[in-house]
């Protein structure tokens, strides 16, 4: 079979699988007894084993087998959980992820056969061998065998499908109800639904599923679904037709009749009994039966695809546990990349429409509704795609509470990690990018910020570290703080560490606030931790995440108070691609500056310009604001005159403020934002550029970088 | 390195690989770009400056909704500033690995197609700078034409000024 083609759904299912197994194994260590958590993970572990088998992963399937008749035995209350098991089962779930990066790479699982481990994992089971010849999936399935398989019984109709059979009946046909069982390693199981259903149809016509058409499409099935089906042919047939659809494990069927059915509650249960198999029939001609079938009924038989007009079957005790599955599409995100570009173009025609009707003499009414009403739309346009292309954090901090025990055992520390909204949503790129930058943050507050046990012991503190990962919108930004009650930055530390590496001179140093000292720890190759672990202190931690969240046009910041711990504040903007921006003129050059970091705009007299340390500042409401001549930076020549009142931009970055000088506004513009192109390396302050309305490029300032 | 080294052609085999070169003027000399880098020809506009980047980068412009950097031909090849006439060209290449650019040229004259026989290949010159951008000289109608090598033209961006 060529599997190649499913092998993304592969990769993508086991690492849903696996990010599973990693979060209920977590809950079991806590919670040894839960069940419904010994459940889960034994479903994620047997379908990870059936994907692994059915791709011919023949590794990946034996060590989740492994893993399975642990889970088996543990649910059958023959072993206890204990930590040293969990931890076994960590192991396996890395080794695991490796065979799923393996496969991501080369669609290969690699050779590795991690025997240790299933020695280990055998050990832990009391009974090895036996354990090992039982494959639970097959008792499980031999006891759903065991049980009634007619599920067809459980079909109740409605009065017109009721109708449509009994019809049939009249017309010499035969009813018969099948239930078919899918087997469980089969990893698209709505198209083999599918392919049964078709081979079915050629045969006859399906009067009602269960589950319905729609679901079973949908794959909202557990392993089986039911048919009722009005045939020419005999049940054999049918069986048949059903069966070589491969992948099928099973197909029960038998022939119907509708008893008494005028005495019965129309849309109650319909007793279906059982009768000997009818005589071959006089052949009727499949249009007229179809005829009488759609006269008799609103269910649709020139449509046998069968969305059967019933509702849904009431009892739906066939998905038990199975979480209600999100009507979702998996779209590539190149497509959506695509589409974002479309909006962008969009949006820059509709500024051109804009800047052409502002230059219109005599400006029409109607055409400037019109052109508000676009606006709206395209606004709105872009902020359904933006939404589409918006998943919540939570693929990426999933896998953190996992992490985090991992580091409490390594570093002997104990900690908790308390997360708290998940659900918050970043643009995609975003969400993929981030996931470093968390965990350098993570690894550093657990081993460089929480104190040893004893210590925290001795200061007063719980004994057990705690750190906290909070993420949260704030207006167009996605605000993520990692926090922990340990020891804090030393700010002397920090400078003494600075004035061994000479980064800062000793009188540098007394002069600077603890804020500026702790901002070093930002410098590449700086670390204070005393000793180097694998955890982190090789000083390549804190740059990294600087400049990658920088990358991504955010910001962080820490705040720290010795002995009560720190705060990271990660700030990072909604959007990549298209922002509000303020158009401001410098030495005739048109240049846009992000809305978000303007504070406000200020009209100031050159003598209230004052100089402190030979730098412009100007005194504003109580705060001292450092002046920036844009032109200047931009080196070129300000068109206004030395005595004019200044026009002022007041930037924020964090807490600090900056006042850009510049020589003109031109005001509030919606702005797509493209890169410059490989070829010029952009200087540090400029962020891209923008295509205006009459078709202008105006480069984009990086207020952030200025301050 | 120091000399020209000519490369023996035979021109019996080669007649057949044939190559088309777009012949444009930069001052008084003629230049040949290989058309399969070509993705467009446009006239003169308005160049939005960059700061802080090197002097033969004038800036950006807008082609059809892209933001392409524009290079000057003349100040990459330390010839004089360019002067904007009506003849003034954009050419825009596709460079594969450095995406779009567009380099502004005096004039654009013709489309010659060349075969091998016709190229004369030119080995790296470390003495002469103009020369560090040629891949080869074509003989075309008893004049000559430097066919420039764009791979060669955005690989000195990083010692020259």
């Amino acid at each position: 079979m060529d599997i190649s083609q499913y092998l993304e759904i592969f990769i993508d299912e086991s690492n849903e699988h696996l990010q599973n197994l990693n979060t209920q194994i977590l809950n079991l260590e806590s919670e040894p007894e839960n069940m419904d958590t010994i459940n889960e993970i034994f479903r994620a572990a047997h379908s990870l084993k059936g994907m692994a088998g059915t791709m011919g992963y023949k590794r990946m399937q034996t060590l989740t087998h492994d893993m399975e008749n642990v889970f088996s035995e543990v649910r059958n209350g023959n072993i206890k959980v204990s930590p040293h098991m969990v931890d076994i089962l960590f192991q396996c779930l890395d080794a695991l992820d490796e065979y799923v990066n393996n496969v991501k790479e080369s669609a290969d699982e690699g050779t590795n056969e991690n025997e240790p481990l299933i020695r280990q994992l055998n050990a832990v089971l009391d009974t090895p061998e036996k354990a090992k010849e039982s494959a639970p999936a097959e008792a499980k399935e031999k006891a759903g065998e065991s049980g009634d398989c007619r599920k067809w019984l459980e079909i109740q109709l409605d009065s017109a499908q009721q109708h449509v059979i009994k019809a049939a009946t009249e017309q010499g046909k035969n009813v018969f109800g099948l239930t078919v069982t899918v087997q469980e390693s089969c990893i698209l199981k709505a198209a083999r639904a599918f392919l049964v259903f078709k081979a079915v149809e050629e045969l006859g016509e399906i009067i009602v599923s269960n589950p319905s058409a729609q679901d079973v499409e949908d794959e909202k099935f557990d392993l089986d679904f039911s048919l009722i089906v009005v045939a020419d042919g005999d049940i054999e047939t049918l069986k048949t037709a059903a069966a070589s659809v491969s992948e099928i494990s099973s197909v029960v069927g038998e022939a119907i009749v509708l008893d008494n059915m005028a005495a019965r509650d129309k849309y109650g249960e319909t007793p279906h009994e059982p009768k000997p198999q009818a005589a071959p029939k006089v052949a009727v001609e499949q249009n007229t039966a179809q005829a009488a079938v759609t006269e008799a009924a609103p269910a649709p038989a020139a449509e046998p695809a069968g969305k059967p007009a019933a509702p849904k079957a009431g009892d739906k005790k066939q998905a038990p546990g199975k979480p209600v599955v999100n009507r979702t599409v998996r779209v590539d995100i190149e497509k959506l990349d695509v589409l974002m570009n479309l909006v962008s173009e969009l949006i820059i025609a509709k500024n051109s429409l804009v800047s052409v009707s502002n230059q219109v003499q005599g400006q029409n009414q109607s055409v400037n509704e019109q052109i508000e009403y676009l606006e709206n739309v395209t606004t709105n346009l872009h902020e359904s795609v933006m939404k589409v292309r918006m998943v919540p954090i939570e693929s990426v901090v999933s896998k953190f509470p996992r992490m985090i025990r991992d580091l409490s055992k390594k570093l002997d520390k104990k900690m908790e990690l308390y997360m708290t909204g998940e659900e918050t949503e970043l643009d995609r790129t975003v969400v993929d990018e981030i996931g470093d930058p968390l965990m350098h943050l993570l690894r550093n507050s657990a081993d460089h910020g929480l104190e040893p046990a004893e210590l925290r012991v001795q200061r007063g503190k719980p004994a057990v570290g705690s750190i906290f990962l909070d993420a949260y919108q704030d207006g167009n930004n996605v605000v993520i703080e990692v926090r922990d009650d340990g020891n804090g930055i030393d700010v002397e530390a920090v400078k003494n560490k600075a004035l061994e590496r000479g980064a800062v001179t000793p009188e540098q140093a007394a002069n600077m606030t603890d804020k500026e000292i702790i901002d070093l720890l930002f410098l590449p190759s700086f670390s204070t931790a005393k000793k180097v672990t694998d955890v982190s202190g090789r000083g390549v931690g804190l740059d990294v995440v600087k400049s990658k969240i920088e990358a991504l046009s955010g910001e962080v910041e820490v705040k720290s108070k010795l002995g009560e711990g720190s705060t990271w504040t990660i700030r990072l903007p909604l959007t990549l691609a298209i922002i509000q921006a303020l158009m401001v003129v410098v030495g005739g050059e048109k240049y846009a500056i992000s809305l978000g970091t303007i504070q406000t705009i200020e009209d100031i007299a050159p003598e209230e310009i004052k100089l402190v340390q030979n730098k412009e500042v100007i005194h504003l409401r109580g705060s001292v604001i450092p002046l920036i001549r844009l032109s200047n930076v931009l080196d070129v020549e300000s068109t206004k005159s030395p005595e004019e009142h200044l026009m002022v931009v007041i930037v924020k970055k964090g807490d600090k403020l900056a006042g850009l000088v510049i020589d003109d506004m031109i005001g509030q513009q919606e702005i797509v934002i493209k890169s410059l192109g490989k070829y010029i390396k952009q200087c540090k302050f400029i962020s891209g550029a923008t295509i205006l309305g009459d078709g202008e490029v105006a480069l984009i300032l990086d207020a952030n970088a200025l301050i | 390195m120091e000399e020209i080294k000519v490369v023996e052609n035979n021109e019996a085999a080669s007649a057949a690989i044939t190559q088309q070169y777009i012949v444009v003027r930069l001052g008084e000399e003629q230049y040949g770009v290989d058309i399969r880098y070509i993705d467009n020809i446009v006239r003169m506009q308005k160049i939005t400056r960059v700061p802080k980047v090197a002097p033969y980068l004038k800036g950006v412009i807008n082609l059809r909704g892209e933001v392409i950097p524009i290079m000057s031909l003349r100040l990459k090849m330390f010839l004089p500033q360019d002067e904007i006439t009506k003849a003034t060209r954009i050419i825009i290449l596709k460079l594969g690995q450095y995406g779009s650019i567009g380099v502004i040229v005096d004039e654009v004259k013709e489309v010659v197609t060349l075969d091998e026989g016709q190229i004369e290949k030119v080995a790296y010159d470390s003495k002469d700078d103009k020369m560090n951008f040629i891949g080869g000289i074509g003989k075309y109608e008893g004049g000559l034409i430097s066919l420039l090598d764009f791979n060669l033209v955005m690989q000195e961006r990083e010692n020259t000024p």
